[in-house]
């Protein structure tokens, strides 16, 4: 039998309060929105109400709770994952925490997110997964991060850390970025060789290609899925063939988000407020036409002029990104937010397994301004009616299309 | 007017070429040759009736390969310093435009005795305080994913002139212009993104250096590099004739007024030394 999917809750930690008329007003929700729009009074307490959704999703049985790192805006409220990572490794006792990552470019020294990866996969016993990111346009202009030099960077940094916690210390690391002559690290982490590494990529070669040659686990870093998602993976396969691996499920995650009611009414009632909040506002500057978008593109230039010639080839500047959703059919089709009853959130997920064959699905269940009590109420059925059969599901899925792979383990 | 690479210690420079007599070499910026444009443009041609003009493409820009190891303002001057040995050039004049004058104020404190004359036109490299030079990375991501009224802004006079419009319209241009301002943008951004911006603060300290006779130009509206960084610069040049302000201008001075701005600085080339 096969290792099922594992299914783990993603908090992003939305600012809630803006004001109604945000999107009129302002051209994005990122880097520059002002934040005299913070709100001081209203947001007492409002980490607290963040922090106990993750630990109710730990007591519900998830596999694992997920937080990333994003820098002055408003879509995600985590400078430092690494506090709440704290916070979660002494109140939880199960389930991975994964961090999908920290910024490495950001830090001035990498070995610093060594050590403290290593004190929280410590703090967990064993439960972190360390995820490190490059950052990508937004952190170009908040923390001053050249984009150009900043992959060859992230990639050295990755080394480092790697490094850190499997050589023998003191050594010293003879790196162009990072040239350290003491590399020492008290703690290292409590799982060997090493926590799992996660990567997340958008299906750069150069980015397969690490993560092939090192054995780390690949998060696809979209939000909308579909044939691209299948293309994504078999990319990945080949990679990993060239690399004298082969592909299995638990290589590979992606993110979606999802609402679950009793009903698919009920879902789309309850839903749209937050959904709307968090597809206008929080993607306004990342994932939206409308304002600046920040994310990707000339000013932020990090891949190769090759690899940008390609993009162009093979894009349109006026495709609709996901912020630019319409309406509930709009919606529908970027399989990114799934909204329903129990057996149409299972049915729709099931439906992108298939096609895509991942064994991580990282899940949003708290989007832009939703409450609290509709957030965990979504959870609570996600974990009791949805997650029992796609365990169930996955695990027959894995075992017929992954004859040879004994057994999937996170 | 030739097009070609050459080979610099293995690394392809591009170069545009036109003209005879006494070198001078261009160093460009975003809005100009080996960026928007791919080919010299009525300043550049203007500037080659009465001299042999050479512009190198910067690293990573047009046909000029990405420099292998490192790309502090370091890194690059030696490479300029290398490209103009390969290409036999012991003393020239010297022209630099946006970030291709603080390149050549960087070169001229460092080489004196081979910059003949030093003209800069809206160039960027001095820290002027309170006034920053503009983010041109910002304003490069359109907005709606295909407006550039405020690169236009940055660049020219006025987001909406004709030039502006030519050089920079709404939408994806032709994939070899995306492809020369993408190149261009990174360059920049290995050059001169990470702090400081575009500029160097020993910089201004050294530019007694430059004592060579030097000639600074600046649209009046240059929103990229402001108006305080002309005067900087016009202050610590020791025979520098300028500033000259030209109304009606932005920060692409060079494509805005092509013949004014080339009769100005082939006037400056062409008097007693």
């Amino acid at each position: 039998m096969s290792a099922p999917v594992q299914l783990y809750a993603w908090h992003f930690m939305a600012y809630p309060y803006l004001p109604a008329d945000f999107d009129e007003k302002f051209e994005t929700g990122w880097v520059t929105v002002p934040n005299s729009l913070w709100d001081r009074d209203r947001s007492r307490g409002l980490y607290k109400e963040y922090i106990d959704q993750l630990i109710y999703a730990s007591e519900l049985g998830f596999d694992g709770m997920v937080l990333n790192e994003h820098h002055q805006n408003i879509y995600g409220l985590m400078p430092s994952p690494n506090l709440i990572a704290a916070v979660l490794a002494q109140k939880t006792t199960r389930g991975k925490i994964v961090i999908l990552g920290n910024l490495l470019p950001l830090h001035m020294n990498p070995l610093r997110v060594a050590e403290e990866y290593a004190m929280l996969d410590n703090l967990s016993d064993g439960r972190l997964i360390a995820g490190f990111a490059p950052g990508s346009g937004p952190e170009t202009f908040n923390y001053d991060v050249a984009s150009a030099p900043s992959r060859d960077q992230f990639w050295e940094a990755v080394d480092l850390i790697r490094r850190a916690w499997t050589e023998p210390g003191p050594f010293a690391f003879e790196g162009r970025h990072y040239p350290l002559r003491y590399v020492n690290p008290w703690p290292l982490p409590t799982q060997r060789p090493h926590p799992p590494i996660w990567i997340p990529g958008a299906r750069s070669r150069d980015t397969l290609t690490q993560i092939a040659r090192h054995g780390y686990c690949y998060f696809l870093s979209s939000r909308s899925h579909g044939k691209e998602t299948a293309k994504s993976v078999a990319q990945f396969a080949k990679v990993l063939e060239d690399h004298g691996d082969s592909y299995r499920p638990d290589r590979m995650g992606i993110l979606m988000s999802a609402y679950v009611a009793p009903t698919d009414k009920e879902a789309q009632e309850e839903s749209r407020e937050g959904i709307w909040y968090f597809l206008k506002n929080c993607l306004k500057g990342h994932q939206r036409r409308e304002g600046r978008q920040l994310t990707f593109g000339p000013g932020v230039p990090y891949i190769p002029a090759d690899e940008w010639r390609t993009y162009l080839q093979f894009s349109n500047p006026s495709t609709p990104l996901l912020g630019d959703t319409q309406d509930w059919d709009d919606l529908q089709r970027s399989q990114s937010i799934i909204v329903g009853s129990p057996e149409t959130v299972t049915r729709r997920f099931m439906d992108i397994l298939e096609h895509a064959q991942v064994g991580h699905l990282l899940v949003q269940f708290h989007l832009g301004n939703m409450k609290d009590e509709l957030a965990r109420r979504s959870m609570q059925l996600f974990a009791t009616e949805v997650a029992p059969r796609l365990r169930e599901q996955s695990a027959e899925l894995f075992a017929r299309s992954f004859p040879d792979v004994a057994e999937v383990a996170p | 007017m030739s097009v070609h690479n050459i080979d610099v210690r293995g690394r392809a420079v591009s170069l545009i070429e036109s003209g005879e007599g006494a070198p001078l070499v261009y160093l460009h910026g975003f809005a100009d040759v080996h960026a928007a444009p791919e080919d010299f443009q009525p300043f550049h041609l203007r500037l080659a009736t009465r001299a042999r003009v050479i512009a190198p493409a910067h690293p990573g820009c047009a046909g000029s390969a990405e420099l292998p190891d490192g790309h502090t303002i370091d890194d690059v001057l030696f490479h300029y310093l290398e490209t103009f040995d390969a290409l036999g050039l012991e003393r020239f004049d010297l022209v630099g435009h946006c970030v291709g004058g603080w390149f050549a104020a960087e070169f001229a404190v460092r080489h004196p005795e081979r910059v003949r004359s030093l003209t800069l036109i809206g160039a960027c490299g001095l820290f002027v305080e309170g006034e920053p030079i503009g983010d041109v990375f910002m304003h490069a991501q359109p907005e709606r994913g295909v407006d550039l009224k405020t690169l236009r802004h940055l660049l020219f006079c006025d987001s909406d002139t004709a030039i502006a419009k030519t050089f920079f319209p709404d939408g994806r241009a032709d994939l070899e212009t995306e492809v020369r301002r993408y190149q261009m943008l990174r360059f920049g951004s290995f050059a001169g993104f990470k702090p400081p911006y575009f500029y160097h603060r020993a910089l201004r300290d050294r530019l007694y250096r430059a004592a060579m006779p030097s000639l600074v130009l600046w649209g009046e509206a240059d929103h990229m590099v402001p108006l305080a960084h002309a005067a900087a610069y016009a202050r610590n040049l020791p025979r520098c004739d300028g500033p000259h302000i030209f109304t009606g201008a932005g920060h692409a001075l060079v494509l805005e007024q092509p013949e004014a701005a080339a009769d100005r600085v082939l006037e400056f080339l062409a008097s007693p030394r």
